[in-house]
C-alpha cells in the first residue's frame, strides 16, 4: 500500500484492510477476471479456489516455483549419504575408524555397487519426497493457522464450492475503492474488505502453563533411564527380556533328575575313547616309569592303571571312540574332554615322593619346534607367575609381594639348583605341572599331555640359557652373538655418552 | 445394502467420439462435498458400527497374540525346521502386496492422466497405509526378539559394534519397505489436506473445527499454494511410481537370491510386482464395493471406476498365469534337476491343493471378466475379488512353504502345519486392516473432493465446449 492514498475509513473501527475480496460461482467467470485483474497491472492478486483451477497461473501471472529444484537436491544428497554410508561402513575405509564391518556374504567384494543398488535408490527417493512435501509447505509458508481471509464467514465456502478473488492492499496499484468497483465491474458477487486479523498473537498464559507441564512430565521418564545409565549399581541387572541369557543347560558339578545317579555330568560311557585321548601310554600321562613302579610299589601301580581303566581296559580294539554318536555333545570336544582328566592325575599324584621312578627323559620327540610349542604356552600359563625368564617374578607375584599378601607362597625360581634335571627328573617337573604343588594348582584341565612335555622341555632349556657360557653355543653362532654383544654394549654407552652430555648442557645452561 | 446398480447410474457405455461421465447424476461442486462429507458428519449407520465392532475384536486378538508371541517366544508358531519363514512371512508378502494398488492408482495412474482415478485414489492409498501398516508389523515380530527389531536400523552402536549388512536382500526389503511406508504416507496426507480444510470450514463444532484445523494446516486455498501443491503432488507421484515397482521387486529379491530352488530365478521381481497390482486391485473392489453402497457415493465411485479395475484384474491375472507357466517353463528347459523336482512338487506334491487353490482363485476366477456383464454386475466383481485375494494368499503360501519343506537335504524335509497362533494372527491382521479403514471411512474424506470437482470442472468445460461447437454448425 503507497502511502500516499488516503485510506477510506469504510469501516467502523481503525482495523487495517488487508485487501479486497469478491466471490465467484463458476471458473469460466473466475478466469477472465483474473486476466483482467493482471491486465489491469495487480501483481499481488490471488485467487482462492475449491480445487485447482487449470489455466489460473497464466491468467493470473503466477511465476513457476522452484520446487523441483529442491527434490532434485534432496534427492541427490539421498544418493550420496547412501552410497557414501554404504562405502563406508561395509566397506574397509577409515571414514568410521573401528566400528566399520568388512564381512565377506556371498563372495561379493566389499564396495560392490549393485548390491548398493536397492538401498541408493530407495534413499534417493525418500529424500527426494521429503524435499518435494516440506519444501513445498515452506514454500507456501504453512502451517499457518492465522490468516486475515478466515475471519470472514463467508469464506469458509473456498473448500466448498466458491471462488474467491482476492486485491491485496500491499500491491502498489491498491486503493480500496478502486479495487472494489474492478471486482464488482468483472461480476464479482459480495465484494466486501478483508480486514487484519489484529486478535492478540500471545499464547494464552493458561495454554502455556499447561504445555509447560506436560513437556516437563513427559521428559521424568526419559531423565530416569539417563540417571539410571550413569548409576552403578552393585545388584544384577534387571531383565524385562531374558534374551536367553538364561540357559536351562547344567553346569559342572550340578545335580540333574534326568539320570537315575542324579549327576549332570555324565561318566563316559564303557568301551569308549574321548576324543583327545588316544595315546594310551601311561608313562606319558604320568611322567612315571610305570614298569618300574610296578616292581618296587605294586598296589600304587594298580592304583595308577585302575584309574585309567575305564578308557585303557579295552584296548585298541576298542579305538571305535570316533563313533561318538552317542556321546553326549559336551563331551566329544577335545578340550572338554581334557576337563575330567584331573580326577585320574591328581589322585595318582606321589604321596611319598622320594622312591618315585620319574622318567628322566623327556618322551617328546625333542624339536625346534617343540621347544617353540613350549616356550608358547609356558609364557601363556607359566610366565604370570614364574616370569618369562623362569625367574619366579613374574606379574602376579609382583603384584602380591606389592600388596604383601600374607597367604602368597611365592613361585619357584626355575634356575634354582633342586630344580636341575639330576636333582629333579622330567618326569617329577612334568607331574608338578600336572598336579600342581604348594599353592600351584595342576594345569591338566588346562594344558594337553604333549604341551606338558613341550613345557618341561622348554624350562630345561632356560634354565641352560640362563647358565650358559660362550663355549656352550655352537661355533657358528658364537660370532653372531659376539657381534650382537658389541653393539648392545656400544648402545648402552653411546646411551650413557648422551645422557651425561644432557646432564651437562643443562648444568651449563643453570 | 443392495449391490445392484441403481437406475441411471451407468456410465460404462463405450460409444467412440463420446467420453463417458466420471461424475453422475445432477452433481455440482457443492453435492460432491456433501455427498463426502455427510460420511464423516452423520452418526455411524448400523452396517458400520458392526464391521468396526467385529474388526476391533479381531485386532485385539491380534494384539494379544503378539503379546503371546513375545512373552512365550516363536516356538508359538508352526516353523520348524526347514521352514523358518511360515506364516509370518507369507502374510508379510501378502499384504505389502495388497497395498500396491493404492500407489499405482494414486502414482501411476495420475502420471498417465487417468482421470477416473480421482474419486477412488483416497480410499486406495488409505488401504495401501493400512496394509503395510499390517505388512511391518510381521517381520517386526518375526525377528524372534522383537524388541532389538531396532537392529535393522544402521546406528552406530558401541554395544553392538557391528553395522547392517548392505550386500542382503533382507536389508535392502527394510529400507524398501520403510521408505515404501513413508512416502505412501506423505502423499496420502498431502492429498488429504485440502479436503481436510473442507472438513475443518463445515465443523459447528469448536473441537471438530480445532482438530481438523490442525491437520488442514491452515489451508486456504491460494493458486499460488495450488500451484505448488500440484507440482509437489505429481513430483511424489513420480517418485513413488519407480518406488512401488522396486518394493516388490526388493521383496522379491528376499527370495530369488537365495538359492533354495523354486526361489532362485530372475521372473520374480515382475511376477511379484504383477501378482502385487493384481491382488491390491482386488481388495480394492473388496472394499469399494460395499462402502460405496453403504455410504451412498455411487454416483462418484461408479461403475465405470469398477468396470476399469476389473480390466485391470483381468490383465494382471493373465500376466500371473503366463509367470506360473514360464516357471514351469523354465524349470524344464533348465534341466536343473532340483528345480525340475520342486515345480512338480509343487503340483502334485504334499501341497497340490494349495497350488490348485491359486490356480482356480488367480487364473481361472478373473477370466469371468471378459464378459462385460460381469465387470458392470457389483455382487460378482466383489466374489472375484475375494477368490483373488484368498488365491494370491496362497500364491505366498505356495512360494514359500514347498519350497522351504523340501530344500537340499532329504533328511530335513518336513510338512507345515499352522498352529493356533499363525491363524489367529492372519484373522487378527485382517482385523487390523478393517478397523484402520473403518476408522478412516468415519474421520477422513474417503473421496478426494477437490480433485473430483476438478473433473467435474473438466466435464463442465467440455459439455461447454460441446455445446457451443454443435452450435457454430
Amino acid at each position: 500500500m503507497t502511502e500516499s492514498q488516503p485510506k477510506p475509513q469504510t469501516v467502523a473501527d481503525d482495523k487495517k484492510v488487508h485487501g479486497v475480496v469478491a466471490e465467484f460461482t463458476d471458473v469460466d467467470s473466475l478466469l477472465a477476471a483474473c486476466r483482467r485483474v493482471r491486465d489491469a497491472g495487480y501483481t499481488k492478486a490471488d485467487a482462492f479456489t475449491p480445487f485447482p483451477v487449470h489455466g489460473i497461473d497464466t491468467a493470473l501471472g503466477i511465476k513457476p516455483t522452484i520446487l523441483p529444484w529442491i527434490a532434485l537436491a534432496a534427492g541427490l544428497s539421498g544418493t550420496t549419504i547412501a552410497l557414501l554410508m554404504q562405502i563406508s561402513l561395509n566397506g574397509q575405509t577409515d571414514l568410521f575408524e573401528g566400528i566399520q564391518y568388512p564381512y565377506i556374504i556371498s563372495g561379493k567384494p566389499f564396495i560392490s555397487l549393485p548390491a548398493f543398488i536397492p538401498v541408493t535408490f530407495e534413499l534417493t527417493i525418500l529424500l527426494a519426497s521429503f524435499g518435494t512435501f516440506f519444501g513445498m509447505w515452506a514454500l507456501n509458508g504453512l502451517p499457518r493457522f492465522s490468516n486475515p481471509m478466515f475471519t470472514s464467514p463467508r469464506f469458509d465456502r473456498v473448500t466448498d464450492d466458491t471462488f474467491f478473488l482476492f486485491l491485496d492492499a500491499k500491491d502498489s496499484r491498491f486503493d480500496e475503492a478502486g479495487a472494489k468497483a474492478l471486482l464488482g465491474e468483472l461480476g464479482g458477487e459480495y465484494v466486501e474488505p478483508v480486514l487484519e486479523d489484529d486478535s492478540s498473537k500471545v499464547i494464552p498464559k493458561g495454554l502455556l502453563i499447561a504445555l509447560a507441564t506436560v513437556i516437563c512430565l513427559s521428559s521424568i521418564p526419559a531423565l530416569a533411564v539417563l540417571r539410571m545409565r550413569v548409576t552403578k549399581s552393585s545388584s544384577p541387572r534387571f531383565h524385562i527380556f531374558p534374551d536367553m541369557d538364561f540357559s536351562p543347560s547344567k553346569d559342572a558339578q550340578q545335580t540333574t533328575t534326568l539320570f537315575a545317579d542324579g549327576r549332570a555330568m555324565r561318566p563316559d560311557v564303557p568301551g569308549t575313547v574321548r576324543r583327545g585321548e588316544m595315546d594310551w601310554d601311561l608313562n606319558f600321562k604320568t611322567g612315571i616309569d610305570m614298569d618300574k613302579l610296578a616292581s618296587i610299589d605294586p598296589p600304587r601301580a594298580a592304583q595308577l592303571v585302575a584309574m585309567q581303566s575305564d578308557v585303557a581296559v579295552d584296548g585298541e580294539d576298542e579305538v571305535v571312540s570316533e563313533a561318538g554318536a552317542d556321546e553326549p555333545a559336551e563331551e566329544q570336544d577335545g578340550e572338554a574332554a581334557e576337563a575330567s582328566e584331573p580326577t585320574a592325575e591328581t589322585s595318582a599324584a606321589p604321596v611319598t615322593a622320594d622312591n618315585t621312578p620319574w622318567l628322566s627323559e623327556n618322551p617328546l620327540e625333542l624339536s625346534e619346534e617343540a621347544l617353540a610349542r613350549g616356550q608358547q604356552q609356558f609364557n601363556i600359563y607359566c610366565s604370570v607367575c614364574h616370569g618369562m625368564n623362569g625367574r619366579g617374578n613374574g606379574l602376579v607375584n609382583r603384584r602380591a609381594q606389592k600388596i604383601l599378601a600374607t597367604t602368597w607362597t611365592p613361585p619357584s625360581n626355575m634356575h634354582d639348583p633342586t630344580l636341575y634335571s639330576d636333582v629333579y627328573p622330567d618326569g617329577k617337573l612334568f607331574s608338578t605341572i600336572t598336579n600342581g604343588v604348594r599353592k600351584m594348582p595342576g594345569y591338566a584341565s588346562q594344558i594337553k599331555a604333549k604341551d606338558r612335555w613341550a613345557i618341561v622341555a622348554y624350562v630345561r632349556a632356560l634354565q641352560v640359557s640362563q647358565n650358559a657360557s660362550l663355549e656352550d653355543v655352537p661355533e657358528s653362532e658364537r660370532t653372531k652373538i659376539e657381534r650382537e654383544q658389541a653393539e648392545v654394549q656400544a648402545q648402552l654407552k653411546a646411551a650413557a655418552e648422551a645422557e651425561a652430555a644432557k646432564a651437562a648442557e643443562a648444568a651449563s645452561a643453570e | 445394502m443392495s449391490l445392484a446398480i441403481p437406475n441411471g447410474l451407468d456410465n460404462s457405455n463405450d460409444r467412440p467420439g463420446q467420453r463417458a461421465p466420471l461424475v453422475l447424476g445432477d452433481t455440482n461442486y457443492h453435492s460432491i462435498t456433501e455427498a463426502v462429507c455427510k460420511i464423516a458428519e452423520q452418526p455411524p449407520s448400523r452396517a458400520w458400527v458392526i464391521g468396526f465392532l467385529v474388526s476391533v475384536h479381531l485386532a485385539t486378538m491380534l494384539g494379544l497374540c503378539i503379546a503371546y508371541l513375545i512373552y512365550t517366544g516363536v516356538g508359538v508358531w508352526g516353523n520348524r525346521a526347514p521352514i523358518f519363514w511360515g506364516w509370518p512371512i507369507v502374510n508379510f508378502v501378502f499384504w505389502v502386496g495388497i497395498g500396491h494398488a493404492g500407489t499405482l492408482i494414486s502414482a501411476i495412474l495420475y502420471l498417465f492422466r487417468q482421470e477416473w482415478r480421482t474419486s477412488i485414489n483416497r480410499t486406495a492409498e488409505a488401504m495401501t497405509i493400512f496394509a503395510v501398516v499390517c505388512a511391518g508389523t510381521f517381520p517386526g515380530i518375526h525377528v524372534g526378539r522383537a524388541w532389538l527389531a531396532f537392529w535393522l536400523a544402521p546406528y552406530p552402536s558401541l554395544n553392538l559394534w557391528m553395522w547392517p549388512q548392505f550386500r542382503s536382500p533382507l536389508l535392502w526389503d527394510v529400507f524398501a519397505v520403510s521408505t515404501y511406508a513413508t512416502v505412501s504416507l506423505l502423499f496420502w496426507y498431502m492429498g488429504m489436506v485440502p479436503d481436510l480444510a473442507t472438513f475443518r470450514d463445515r465443523s459447528k463444532n469448536p473441537f471438530r473445527r480445532a482438530a481438523y484445523g490442525v491437520l488442514a494446516l491452515g489451508w486456504s486455498g491460494s493458486s499460488r499454494h495450488w500451484m505448488r501443491y500440484e507440482k509437489a503432488y505429481a513430483l511424489l507421484a513420480a517418485f513413488a511410481a519407480p518406488l512401488v515397482l522396486s518394493v516388490h521387486t526388493i521383496v522379491s529379491f528376499d527370495f530369488a537370491v537365495s538359492q533354495v530352488p523354486g526361489w532362485h530365478t530372475t521372473i520374480f521381481p515382475p511376477y511379484f510386482v504383477a501378482g502385487a497390482i493384481f491382488s491390491g486391485f482386488a481388495m480394492v473392489i473388496t472394499l469399494m464395493v460395499p462402502a460405496r453402497s453403504i455410504f451412498n457415493i455411487e454416483k462418484l465411485i461408479t461403475i465405470r471406476h469398477l468396470e476399469n479395475m476389473c480390466k485391470i484384474i483381468l490383465t494382471t491375472g493373465l500376466i500371473v498365469g503366463l509367470a506360473y507357466g514360464t516357471e514351469f517353463f523354465i524349470a524344464w528347459f533348465g534341466q536343473v534337476p532340483e528345480e525340475k523336482f520342486a515345480f512338480v512338487n509343487r503340483a502334485f506334491g504334499p501341497y497340490w491343493w494349495a497350488y490348485w487353490t491359486m490356480i482356480a482363485c488367480n487364473v481361472i476366477s478373473p477370466n469371468i471378466f471378459w464378459s462385460k456383464k460381469a465387470r458392470t454386475t457389483p455382487w460378482i466383481m466383489f466374489v472375484v475379488s475375494i477368490f483373488v485375494n484368498i488365491g494370491m494368499w496362497f500364491e505366498r503360501f505356495v512360494i514359500t512353504i514347498t519350497s522351504l519343506s523340501r530344500d537340499y537335504l532329504p533328511s530335513a524335509w518336513a510338512y507345515f502345519s499352522p498352529t493356533w497362533v499363525d491363524w489367529c494372527m492372519l484373522i487378527g491382521s485382517f482385523g487390523l486392516f478393517f478397523t484402520l479403514f473403518l476408522l478412516f471411512c468415519r474421520l477422513m474424506p474417503i473421496v478426494n473432493m477437490a480433485e473430483t470437482k476438478a473433473t467435474l470442472a473438466k466435464e463442465l468445460h467440455m459439455a461447454h465446449a460441446d455445446h457451443s461447437h454443435e452450435g457454430d454448425h
